[in-house]
């Protein structure tokens, strides 16, 4: 009775639901994690019952290891079936962009036809919109139009690193697909953006790639959870003159102490851009200030999003159905209604099994 | 244009009027009478309604009027995507199987070292001197200099030999340890269920065979004890592994949607799964009072074996679902993480580790700090260069 008491009290929520080890972010464990043993005798047990709970930590060990080695297989099989996945892929770029028009039995949605019932209104008007829009400017917008912009404002995550700047920019975004390293390789994964030719830079397709640790750490084995984003590289964009969105000129007047006499210096100062997330902060071995942990911490988290979520789903994105799923993952404010529905879908995450867990694919990613 | 300028009120709700006002200033912003005019071109062109709608809908956050506002010949085209989405559902599912077979791979590969573990804790198995090399704690290390290490090491020779008979054998009560360290775990336990789970020797997973609908079940082996015959006790929970039909998109993989529990055979008056109680009664009529002895349902874990069932047809009334959501939880936890890492639990290590998780969200979910960039157009610190 009073360990259960002496217990209770020590401990905080304790293992009240499945970790979520599918959310990305860099290991906050610090280093020498000590592994303090916490029941709280177990200090007094006697020598001989700790000398095997001593042999048991050596097979968990040898158990880490063998783990490493499953992760490694689940990043094969993800990688053969980013290999089927791929050719929906291609389609679907090919709908958005406008270069494929798909028949109308492609366009068939079952429960389309009772949301219009019930919005026969809003058809009715929306099909005069759409004459007007014919007659107006006779101009039959090609494909989806701004696909990934909306996705972009439709996500928080997404909308937070937007700005108005960018969204001209955005509006050029055609695909973005993900590369998963080669077998034999370090385990990396590589989101590519892809645009259309544009006024603003010369690349057709801006890299962000994510490097991951996909072995326990021979000091702290047993913090390992699966493979994580350690680390990541953007690439180099060649702005056109004056279209670099990511710099901001500021105009300084300056007077000489001695001459009194003025002058105007223009200086090129940084600027919140989506952009920046091209050239992120570089991870340092040797630890970095709390701030920049945090960037790159979102980081990794955005990068993992992209490739688990955006990606496979994206239409799900453009209409908005994704975002309700989501709003369990998101510990934001929620808008009144919706905070009814969150016990239930934080209860639908923990019945899932996840493999280990509900938000994408079994431990591809896993980030604490 | 008449015609067009009533169907724009009638579409626009009033609320919505408010809100087009609101965007626009933050649009224009500088030229007033440019913004009344730039307004009313708005209000008349369509394309333009579709588009604040979208903005609109992208400020509320869950666009739901968003498709209805999207011309046919687009939304035609992403019922398209939609189309290729539901085929991307099905493959996910062939990906989760392939995954689970190789969780059925793996399960082979850990089992030695599982079945060692359980040959350690129940002195099955003595581990030799090499097999419990392991590095102390720093703390240990600071506290246990190396003379008193030697000290301490003839002590506990002497020691063995005064106390074989009290020999503690394996690791004594590892599995009620491991429950009394997890809140999830212990907060089902109940006084008189300890002294069976120290019967308790281990706890394994195992997978539904390739071709079977996909399951996992846990069994608990018990020594022979005098609370009931069986030496195992299991527990199965099944799952789904594919989209549904009418909801193809709210397929996130596998997911537990129902589980059995089995009977336990418990040996007389033992059942700590019911308790009796007595009720006086006075008869009404004749006066007299007579005690009557009830069985009632106690608390206790082993009432894990004993789930609420799923109807096939019908739902669950809200306490028992969310009983079954809650064991589905402690189902799902007992094989993602205590038997995989049962010692780190005993000794407390994995339980911090879940706290930091828990820490990390928390913190993950704080709204991303303000601008990091100095904001040097305000800085009136202008310095002369030359």
């Amino acid at each position: 009775m009073d360990k259960k008491n002496e217990k209770s009290e020590a401990k905080g929520k304790g293992g009240n639901k499945p970790p979520q080890s599918d959310k990305p972010s860099q290991s906050d464990k610090p280093e020498g994690f000590l592994q303090v043993e916490r029941i709280p005798n177990f200090n007094l047990l006697p020598k001989s019952i700790k000398r095997r709970v001593y042999a048991l930590k050596r097979l968990q060990l040898q158990s880490a290891n063998i783990e490493a080695k499953f992760y490694e297989e689940v990043h094969e099989l993800e990688r053969k079936y980013a290999g089927l996945y791929q050719p929906m892929f291609d389609k679907r770029r090919e709908i958005v962009t406008g270069a494929v028009e798909p028949t109308d039995e492609e366009c068939e949605w079952q429960s389309d036809k009772e949301e219009d019932e019930l919005a026969a209104d809003l058809q009715k008007k929306a099909a005069l919109e759409e004459k007007q829009a014919d007659s107006a400017s006779a101009v039959d917008p090609k494909g989806i139009p701004d696909f990934w912009l909306t996705i972009f404002k439709h996500v928080d995550m997404l909308g937070e690193m937007l700005q108005e700047h960018d969204e001209p920019i955005l509006k050029h975004l055609q695909d973005i697909t993900v590369k998963f390293s080669e077998p034999g390789q370090p385990m990396s994964f590589t989101l590519e953006f892809h645009f259309e030719p544009n006024s603003f830079f010369s690349n057709s397709v801006l890299t962000k790639v994510y490097k991951m640790k996909s072995e326990p750490d021979a000091e702290d084995p047993f913090s390992f959870e699966g493979p994580e984003i350690v680390d990541c590289e953007g690439c180099k964009i060649d702005w056109q003159k004056g279209k670099d969105v990511t710099v901001k000129i500021v105009k300084k007047k300056q007077k000489h102490k001695g001459r009194g006499t003025i002058r105007t210096v223009s200086k090129e100062i940084p600027q919140d851009s989506f952009f920046n997330f091209f050239s992120p902060v570089k991870s340092s071995p040797d630890g970095m200030d709390e701030d920049l942990d945090f960037t790159l911490a979102a980081d990794f988290e955005t990068g993992h999003f992209f490739r688990e979520r955006v990606i496979p789903r994206a239409v799900l994105y453009f209409t908005g159905e994704a975002l309700e799923d989501d709003d369990s993952f998101e510990e934001e404010d929620l808008e009144e209604g919706e905070e009814e529905d969150l016990d239930e879908e934080g209860e639908e995450e923990d019945e899932g099994d996840i493999d280990p867990t509900k938000d994408p694919p079994p431990a591809e990613c896993k980030q604490q | 244009m008449a015609d067009l300028d009533n169907k724009d009120q009638t579409e626009m709700d009033p609320a919505d009027m408010e809100d087009v006002e609101e965007v626009e200033e933050e649009e224009t912003g500088e030229d007033n009478s440019k913004a009344r005019q730039l307004t009313m071109q708005m209000m008349q062109n369509p394309q333009i309604l579709a588009a604040l709608q979208e903005r609109l809908d992208g400020l509320v956050g869950s666009p739901s009027g968003y498709m209805e506002s999207l011309p046919k010949v687009v939304k035609r085209r992403v019922n398209a995507l939609k189309n290729l989405q539901v085929k991307c559902a099905h493959i996910e599912a062939k990906f989760y199987e392939e995954v689970h077979e190789l969780e059925r791979k793996y399960a082979a590969l850990y089992q030695p070292l599982f079945d060692k573990r359980s040959d350690i804790v129940r002195a099955a198995y003595e581990p030799t001197d090499e097999e419990c090399e392991w590095k102390q704690d720093e703390e240990e290390e600071l506290t246990v200099s190396k003379q008193e290490e030697m000290k301490e090491k003839a002590k506990v020779e002497e020691e063995k030999k005064d106390e074989e008979k009290e020999d503690p054998k394996g690791i004594p009560e590892f599995w009620l340890t491991v429950f009394k360290n997890v809140d999830l775990l212990s907060e089902m336990l109940q006084e008189h269920d300890e002294p069976i789970l120290k019967h308790l020797q281990d706890i394994k997973v195992k997978f539904s065979d390739a071709g079977q609908p996909m399951s996992f079940t846990l069994e608990f082996h018990f020594e022979p004890n005098d609370f009931f015959t069986q030496t195992v006790l299991t527990k199965t929970y099944k799952m789904r592994s594919e989209p549904d039909e009418s909801d193809p998109f709210s397929f996130d993989g596998p997911e537990i949607m129902g589980c059995t529990g089995c009977t336990i055979d418990w040996s007389k008056g033992k059942n700590v799964t019911l308790k009796t109680i007595k009720k006086k009664q006075k008869h009404k009529g004749r006066g007299t009072v007579r005690t009557v002895t009830k069985t009632v349902p106690n608390d206790s874990f082993f009432n894990f074996f004993s789930p609420p069932e799923v109807p096939e047809t019908g739902e669950l009334d809200e306490d028992s679902e969310a009983v079954l959501a809650a064991d589905f939880e402690i189902g799902h936890f007992i094989r993602e993480r205590i038997v995989p890492r049962a010692v780190l639990y005993f000794t407390g290590e994995a339980i911090e580790d879940d706290d930091d998780d828990y820490d990390e969200e928390g913190e993950e979910a704080d709204d991303e700090e303000g601008e990091e960039e100095a904001d040097e157009e305000n800085d009136p610190d202008y310095e002369p260069k030359v």
